[in-house]
């Protein structure tokens, strides 16, 4: 499957009445992999969960786009089926499911074991999914699942958050061998990437950031001046920073 | 192998059977196979194992008398008392593990139904000896070609003392036949049970009524998984008697209704010091067509026991089904994952073309094709 570039055009983003997000405009190029900053609550979450189809979030206006295709009024499993795929930030457990059994239900058990042994979770695959995973067991999980679903596309919701400092090095490197960036051969992925601690930005190559800030994406530029900016300045507008309509078409870094 | 006896099962026989825990009998320490109202076929691999047809062991074994209805009232039921009170000789199995043996491979028995609106009335006693050990898969089937019937079967099983019994049953019936099972289990001390009942295919009506009777140190541990689509109803009755001190025992049903109709009594009774149960119903209804009716039952005689259970119905929870959606599987296949992980389908325990069958008849009864 040829990679495609994921497009947001003026998207609203909403729960019932309740708008969470508005006027995103957002252009993520085959192979790139761009960073959301943004303080707890600014909709972060609910951006990727929104992109992915996962009730109760609904695009109310604008368009999502793949590859050209409009998704936002496809069902969820249509969208990965075409190519999208999320690491949870807080999955459900799903007891009696194991990892072998999915790995099985997505005709993905031949390359189980190779990835499983390298997020050091070869001894999980007989375990039911999420169920007493400690938060970094559910993250490098989350990782495992995108290897075995290999989506053109890959929404991360905090993947470095509760992973212990010796397994965040891991956490990207696996990040980076899914993304095809370790020259392994394997097809490059895109990505959004969110983080709260920047921590996955040591080990992972991004070419863009984006701030979100109550709902809107107020700035976008370099992933690693932007997040030094928000450690000495908090959530604020950088004077150095490109309006985001701008950012979409001149500031992009082409991978 | 010693074979007492040999009428062949076919080839489409063995096909059926396989669906429900049937393999070679080289991998077997011993197999029975009764059809309509014979014992059909026993071969041994084991000499540690006896298979008889019940009838040949009353008269071979004068004990055997005091075995049969040794465990079950025939006034308790009209079924019942219609099976004693028969004029024909019984038919059944009657299956033996000599003491202390540590029996390798599983005894399979199975029950075929093949004639149409055929009438079955089975009785089987089980007596595993002192100190032995031994895994027993067992499994009832029917043709395709067969609709209907009624199947009517006792069941008593003596562990003896320190005696182990790990057993698997499979019942795949038809979708217009009502069946009768009355199980009655007498573990002795320090006696030890461990029973995986699966009833997942269609069967117009299913009563099954259990009892367990534990003695001193026994121990007991049961799963049982039920489906019910529609035209299915189940219901089932159970009592476990901690009778011995420091008997314990665990029972955990799953039950999952696609529009038939499931009742489960399930209670346990501690009747001696220092025993200990639990008792888990957990109930997954997919529509809003059936019923599932849970009674999880405590009955405490004594001071000294330690009772306690769990019961839950619910639906399936929409998150879990869209963050499988999310990895690219349709609802359907994400349903399927989800039921058959709530039913929690111990590969370990079960035969993997029984898992198989059980992971299509999922499938098929979703999709209303059974």
């Amino acid at each position: 499957m040829p990679a495609k570039p994921l497009v947001l055009a003026d998207v609203e983003i909403a729960v019932g009445p309740r708008v969470l997000l508005r006027r995103l405009n957002l252009t993520i190029g085959a192979g790139e992999t761009h960073i959301l900053f943004g303080p707890n609550g600014s909709g972060k979450s609910s951006l990727l969960s929104a992109i992915m189809g996962l009730p109760p979030y609904h695009v109310t206006r604008g368009e999502v786009r793949l590859g050209g295709e409009r998704i936002d009024n496809l069902p969820v499993d249509a969208r990965a089926r075409l190519g999208l795929g999320m690491a949870f930030q807080r999955p459900p457990e799903l007891d009696g499911v194991t990892i072998t059994a999915l790995a099985r239900a997505l005709r993905a058990d031949a390359g189980l074991a190779d990835a499983a042994a390298v997020l050091d979770l070869a001894d999980f695959v007989r375990r039911d999914i999420n169920v007493g995973f400690s938060g970094g067991e559910i993250k490098r999980w989350e990782i495992l699942k995108l290897f075995l679903q290999r989506p053109q596309i890959c929404l991360f919701d905090e993947p470095e958050s509760g992973v212990d400092l010796e397994h965040i090095a891991a956490v990207g490197a696996a990040m980076e061998r899914l993304l095809g960036r370790d020259g392994t051969g394997d097809q490059r992925r895109s990505a959004l990437i969110i983080t709260h601690t920047g921590f996955i930005l040591d080990h992972v190559q991004a070419g863009m950031g984006h701030m979100l800030v109550n709902g809107e994406i107020i700035c976008s530029g370099d992933p690693n001046r932007l997040f030094a900016h928000i450690k000495s300045h908090g959530y604020t507008l950088p004077p150095w920073a490109s309006e985001p309509a701008a950012a979409a078409s001149d500031e992009r870094i082409a991978s | 192998m010693t074979t007492s006896l040999r009428e062949d099962i076919t080839v489409e026989e063995k096909a059926l059977l396989a669906e429900v825990g049937y393999e070679e009998e080289n991998e077997r320490a011993g197999t029975c196979v009764l059809v309509d109202q014979a014992v059909r076929h026993i071969g041994l691999t084991d000499n540690a194992v006896e298979i008889l047809p019940l009838a040949e062991a009353l008269r071979r074994y004068d004990w055997v008398q005091d075995l049969m209805f040794g465990l079950i009232d025939p006034d308790e039921d009209e079924r019942i008392a219609e099976v004693a009170e028969s004029r024909h000789a019984p038919v059944g199995h009657f299956v033996r593990v000599l003491e202390g043996a540590k029996v390798r491979l599983p005894i399979q028995l199975f029950t075929l139904l093949a004639a149409p609106q055929g009438r079955q009335f089975h009785h089987n006693i089980t007596v595993i000896e002192k100190g032995a050990e031994v895994e027993m898969i067992s499994g009832s089937a029917v043709p395709r070609s067969v609709h209907a019937g009624h199947h009517v079967s006792l069941s008593e099983s003596y562990l003896r003392e320190g005696a182990i019994c790990r057993s698997v049953s499979i019942e795949h019936w038809a979708a217009n036949m009502e069946v009768h099972s009355y199980a009655r289990s007498r573990l002795e001390k320090n006696a030890h049970a461990t029973d995986s009942v699966i009833q997942l295919a269609p069967v117009k009506h299913h009563v099954s009524q259990s009892r367990s009777y534990l003695e001193e140190g026994a121990t007991a541990n049961d799963q049982s998984v039920i489906y019910a689509p529609v035209g299915t109803t189940r219901i089932m009755d159970s009592e476990t008697w901690l009778k011995g001190q420091g008997s314990r025992s665990e029972s955990i049903t799953r039950m999952v209704t696609a529009g038939g109709v499931i009742s489960n009594r399930s209670t346990l009774i501690g009747d001696a010091s220092g025993t200990s149960g639990f008792l888990g119903c957990n109930g997954l209804k997919l529509t809003d067509e059936g019923e599932i009716f849970s009674v999880p039952a405590l009955r405490a005689l004594n001071a000294q026991a330690q009772l306690s259970h769990e019961a839950s119905i619910g639906m399936i929870d929409q998150e879990k089904l869209s963050y499988l959606m999310a990895s690219g599987m349709s609802e359907d296949e994400a349903r399927d994952l989800i039921i058959q992980g709530f039913l929690n389908l111990d590969e370990q325990k079960i035969p993997e073309a029984v898992r198989e069958e059980v992971i299509r008849a999922i499938a098929a009864a979703r999709s209303g094709a059974m």
